[in-house]
C-alpha cells in the first residue's frame, strides 16, 4: 500500500476500527468496505454499535484505532463539516432537522457545500449570489418533486408528522448530492405504506443519482430487498459480511440475531 | 384632544424612542445567544469599544498614544496637527466595522474555540472576563476621557412636529406642542433599517440560512457542512456592528463614556421579557420597557418621589420571571423523552 490515491471500486474502506467510551468497548476491530454505487446494509441488535459506526464515518466519533479510507484517500481531516464537504451526507436515527425552518430552507441548507459565492455578494443579493440562489433553488425543487413533498414546501418542519420529517431529512441529505449517503434507520416508526415509499426512494436515488448508500435497518424484509451486501454487527464485533443470501444462511447470524425475535 | 392625552402621547412616543435603543442592545445579545448559546456579558462594553474606536478614527487619535508617550517620552496624541480634522465620518465608520470584525475573529480564535462544549456558566464567566479586558483595552487604546461624538446626525427638538401637534390641542388651551428629539427619530429609523436588513439577510441568503441552521441544531448544521467557527465569527461580527450602531446613538446623545457599557444592564430585563432566543422578542421587549418606564414615571413617579426609571424595568422583569419565564416569544422548554 503506497501513498498513491487508491482509485478502485471501493468508495469507503473501514479498517480495524476500535472505539470505546471510558472503559466500555463499543466497536472492536471492525473492517468492511462499501463499493461504489451499492446499497450496503448494516444490521445488528440494539446497542450493537451500528449508529456509532456511522458517527465514525461522518466524523462525530473518533475511533481509538483504525483507518478510514474514503474515495481512495486515507482520512486525515476529521471534522464533521469537512467530511460533509468531501461528499458524505447522512440522516439520523432520531431526526436532526432544522425544526424552525421550512422544508425548502432545510433542503437549501443541505446544499450549502455546493454554494460558494462570498458573503459580500450575498449581502447585496445581486449578481453571482442571485444566480446561484436561483440555480440551486431549481435543483432543490427537483428533489422536492422527486420526494413528493410539494405540499409542505413552506411548512416549518417541526410541525410535520414523524414520517414526513424522515422524508424531509432524506431530502436534505439528497440535496448535498453526496457521494456517500448514510441512512440511520430511515424507516423506523413508519407505517407500511410510508415504508414502501421510502424503499422506493432509496432504490431510485441509488439508480438515478448513482449514489452509494449505507443503510442501518431493523426490518429484515427491507434489508433483504434493498441491499446488495450486508454487514452484521453484534456487541461491537463483526459477525458476518456478504450478500443478503449468504448472511441469511450464516449459522452464527441465525443463532445470535435472526433466530431470536427482534422488536 | 385633551392636554392630558397629548402629554401621555408624548411620553409614549419618547418611550418608544428609548425603547429602540434597548432593543438594539438586546438584539446583539439574542444573535449571539441563539448561535452559540453564550450569554455575552460583554455586549455593552462592545458598544462602548465600538463608539470609542469610531471617535478615535474620526478625530484622528493615535491608538495607544498614552502608552507610546509613557514608553518613549513623546507627546503624540493625534496624527494630524489639525485636531478637528481626523477622518471623514463615513470612512471612520467603515474602519470601525473592520475593527469589530477583527475583534469577532479574535474572540473566536482565542476564546470560543477553546471553550467548545463547556457549560453555559463557564462561557458566561469567560465573557465577563472579556468585558473587563475590552474595557481596559479600550481605555489604553483611546484614553478614558469623555468624548463627544458628532457624526452630523441632526439633533434637538423638532419644530415641525411641535407645530403639527400644537394644532391637535383644543383651541383655547395654551399647548405648545409635543417635544421629540430628531436624533431619536434618526436612531429609530436606522434601527428599523438595520433590523430589516438583518431579517432579509437571514431569510434569503446562504449564510443567513446557515446562521439559522446553527441556531436551530448544531449537530445537524455540522452534518450539512457548516463550520461552526465561521458562523461564530460572522455572528460576533454582526453583534459588533449592532453594538456600533447602538454606540453611535447613545454616544451622540450623551457622549462616549464608560456609562455606555452599562446600557447592557438595561438589556437584561428586555431579554427576560422578550425571551433570550427571539429576535422579535428583543424588539418588542425593548419597546415595552422603553414605553413602560416612561409611562410609569409619568403616572406613578410623582407619587413616589420620581426616579422610577432606574428600577421599573427590573421589577417588570421580575414579574415576568414569575408568570412567564420563557418570555413573550421564547420557546417553552419542554424536554422530550
Ligand atoms: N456518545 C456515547 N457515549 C457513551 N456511550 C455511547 C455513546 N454512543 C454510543 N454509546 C454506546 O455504544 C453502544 C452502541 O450504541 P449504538 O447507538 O451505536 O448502537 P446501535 O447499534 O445503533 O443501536 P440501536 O439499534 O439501538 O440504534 C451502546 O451501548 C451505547 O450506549
Ligand atoms: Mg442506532
Amino acid at each position: 500500500m503506497g501513498h498513491q490515491p487508491n482509485i478502485n471500486d471501493m468508495l469507503l474502506e473501514v479498517k480495524n476500527i476500535s472505539l470505546s467510551f471510558g472503559g466500555v468497548k463499543v466497536l472492536s476491530d471492525i473492517s468492511f468496505d462499501i463499493k461504489r454505487n451499492e446499497i450496503r446494509a448494516i444490521i445488528g441488535p440494539n446497542g450493537a454499535g451500528k449508529s456509532s459506526m456511522l458517527n465514525i464515518i461522518n466524523g462525530f466519533y473518533h475511533p481509538q484505532q483504525g483507518e478510514i479510507w474514503f474515495n481512495g484517500h486515507k482520512r486525515v481531516s476529521e471534522k464533521p463539516f469537512k467530511i460533509a464537504r468531501q461528499g458524505i451526507a447522512r440522516t439520523f436515527q432520531n431526526i436532526a432537522l432544522f425544526k424552525g425552518m421550512s422544508t425548502l430552507d432545510n433542503l437549501m441548507t443541505g446544499r450549502i457545500t455546493k454554494m460558494n459565492t462570498n458573503i459580500f455578494w450575498q449581502a447585496l443579493w445581486k449578481g453571482p449570489a442571485e444566480r446561484e440562489e436561483i440555480q440551486h433553488r431549481e435543483r432543490v425543487e427537483q428533489i422536492i418533486d422527486f420526494l413528493k413533498i410539494q405540499s409542505i414546501r413552506k411548512t416549518p418542519v417541526g410541525r410535520l408528522p414523524y414520517g414526513m420529517q424522515k422524508r424531509v431529512e432524506l431530502g436534505r441529505a439528497l440535496a448535498a448530492e453526496a457521494k456517500l449517503l448514510l441512512l440511520d434507520e430511515p424507516m423506523a416508526g413508519m407505517n407500511l405504506e410510508e415504508k414502501q415509499d421510502m424503499c422506493r426512494f432509496i432504490l431510485d436515488v441509488n439508480d438515478e443519482f448513482d449514489t452509494t448508500i449505507a443503510l442501518i435497518e431493523h426490518d429484515m424484509g427491507v434489508v433483504m430487498d434493498l441491499s446488495d451486501r450486508v454487514v452484521v454487527l453484534d456487541y461491537g464485533r463483526k459477525l458476518a459480511d456478504g450478500t443478503p443470501d449468504e448472511v441469511r444462511n450464516n449459522q452464527t447470524v441465525i443463532d445470535a440475531y435472526l433466530g431470536v425475535v427482534h422488536d | 384632544m385633551s392636554l392630558e392625552l397629548l402629554n401621555t402621547l408624548e411620553v409614549i412616543l419618547n418611550g418608544l424612542m428609548t425603547g429602540v435603543m434597548y432593543s438594539l442592545v438586546a438584539l446583539g445579545f439574542v444573535l449571539i445567544f441563539k448561535a452559540s448559546g453564550v450569554f455575552n456579558y460583554a455586549q455593552g462594553v462592545m458598544c462602548l469599544f465600538a463608539a470609542l474606536t469610531l471617535v478615535g478614527f474620526q478625530t484622528g487619535q493615535i491608538p495607544f498614544a498614552h502608552l507610546i508617550n509613557v514608553i518613549f517620552g513623546t507627546e503624540y496624541h493625534h496624527w494630524s496637527s489639525d485636531i478637528t480634522g481626523g477622518m471623514n465620518s463615513f470612512l471612520a465608520i467603515v474602519l470601525t466595522v473592520i475593527v469589530m470584525i477583527g475583534f469577532a475573529y479574535i474572540v473566536e480564535r482565542f476564546l470560543l474555540r477553546h471553550l467548545v462544549n463547556q457549560a453555559p456558566i463557564i462561557l458566561f464567566m469567560a465573557t465577563i472576563g472579556l468585558a473587563f479586558f475590552m474595557e481596559g483595552f479600550g481605555d489604553l487604546m483611546w484614553g478614558a476621557n469623555i468624548k463627544p461624538l458628532d457624526l452630523g446626525i441632526p439633533s434637538g427638538g423638532s419644530f415641525w412636529w411641535e407645530e403639527v401637534t400644537r394644532t391637535w390641542a383644543t383651541a383655547d388651551s395654551k399647548y405648545i406642542g409635543m417635544y421629540i428629539d430628531v436624533l431619536d427619530v434618526w436612531a429609530a429609523v436606522i434601527a428599523v433599517l438595520l433590523v430589516i436588513v438583518l431579517t432579509l439577510f437571514s431569510q434569503f441568503t446562504k449564510t443567513g440560512r446557515a446562521l439559522r441552521a446553527v441556531a436551530d441544531d448544531h449537530q445537524a448544521a455540522l452534518t450539512v457542512g457548516i463550520s461552526l467557527r465561521t458562523i461564530w465569527v460572522i455572528v460576533w461580527s454582526i453583534a459588533g456592528i449592532v453594538a456600533l450602531v447602538a454606540g453611535i446613538m447613545w454616544g451622540s446623545k450623551s457622549g462616549v463614556q464608560f456609562s455606555l457599557s452599562l446600557i447592557a444592564l438595561k438589556a437584561l430585563p428586555v431579554l427576560i421579557l422578550g425571551g433570550f432566543t427571539s429576535i422579535p422578542g428583543a424588539i418588542v421587549g425593548g419597546l415595552i420597557i422603553g414605553v413602560g418606564e416612561k409611562l410609569f414615571e409619568f403616572w406613578i413617579g410623582p407619587m413616589v418621589g420620581g426616579a422610577t426609571e432606574n428600577w421599573f424595568a427590573y421589577v417588570l422583569a421580575l414579574f415576568f420571571l414569575m408568570f412567564r419565564p420563557q418570555g413573550l416569544y421564547g420557546e417553552k422548554i419542554i424536554e422530550r423523552v
